[in-house]
């Protein structure tokens, strides 16, 4: 049971991410180390199959995405007791080359006790388990981006 | 008989679709009565029927079953609220 000053945030949300002001809702004064990851939609693509994206759609199956939210912040809670604020924020609709289109950030006291990898773990783990899907957008169609990972009983 | 009628309609449930689900199924959602203990596969055999666009994402797709992961052998409860949708790609 984390501290109750200890803030998580969680959200699905069509608005623009404004990183500053997520960062800001889980910066205590206890802060000194603060981990931030965000996506951003890539214009040109040169892994895998190379190829030019005009824009992505993103939806969500909002009511368990935000529960998985929930879920995600708990195991890293868990895994790094020292981690204290934790914002993970999905957008979803249509966004363009560029745009920032997830944010998962946590804070700490300190930077040496896995607030790095509490946020590497969060992103890694969002692909996983959090029911969000996105449709490439390109010159030559569209094609939903598939995912690769299927849940168990334990996600 | 009416006592059977009535179990049945207590097995309403929600089915949303997602993704290249709903795209294939032509809906995002539908409503539908199984029988009693219906199990996940057999939801999945009835709807194989109702949209066979779905065959394909059939072999591949989650579901849950009211903000759960579920599979094949689960027992659908009454009311449920049942998602299927691809492997997740969001981030």
């Amino acid at each position: 049971m984390p501290e109750p000053d200890f803030p998580t945030y969680f959200a699905i949300t069509e608005q623009e991410l404004d990183l500053d002001a997520l960062l800001g809702r889980i910066t205590l004064p206890s802060t000194g180390a603060a981990c931030l990851f965000t996506g951003k939609v890539r214009a040109v693509t040169r892994r895998g199959e190379a190829h030019d994206t005009a824009y992505l759609e993103y939806e969500a199956y909002q009511p368990m995405a935000e529960a998985k939210m929930r879920q995600v912040a708990e195991e890293i809670r868990s895994r790094w007791p020292s981690v204290e604020g934790i914002a993970i924020v999905q957008r979803i609709g249509r966004l363009d080359p560029g745009t920032p289109t997830v944010l998962i950030a946590c804070t700490a006291a300190h930077r040496d006790t896995g607030v790095f990898e509490a946020a590497r773990y969060g992103i890694d783990r969002l692909k996983e388990i959090v029911p969000v899907w996105k449709k490439e957008v390109g010159p030559d169609g569209q094609a939903w981006v598939e995912g690769h990972y299927l849940p168990d009983e334990f996600d | 008989m009416a006592g059977k009628a009535a179990m049945w309609s207590m097995n309403k449930i929600t089915v949303l679709f997602f993704a290249t689900l709903k795209e294939r199924a032509g809906v995002s959602s539908i409503e539908l009565v199984l029988p009693p203990q219906a199990r996940v596969q057999d939801l999945k055999a009835d709807l194989r029927q109702r949209f066979p666009g779905l065959e394909a994402s059939l072999a591949s797709v989650l579901v849950a079953i009211n903000r759960e992961f579920a599979f094949d052998e689960d027992v659908i409860p009454a009311q449920a609220e049942v998602a299927l949708f691809p492997p997740v790609s969001g981030g």
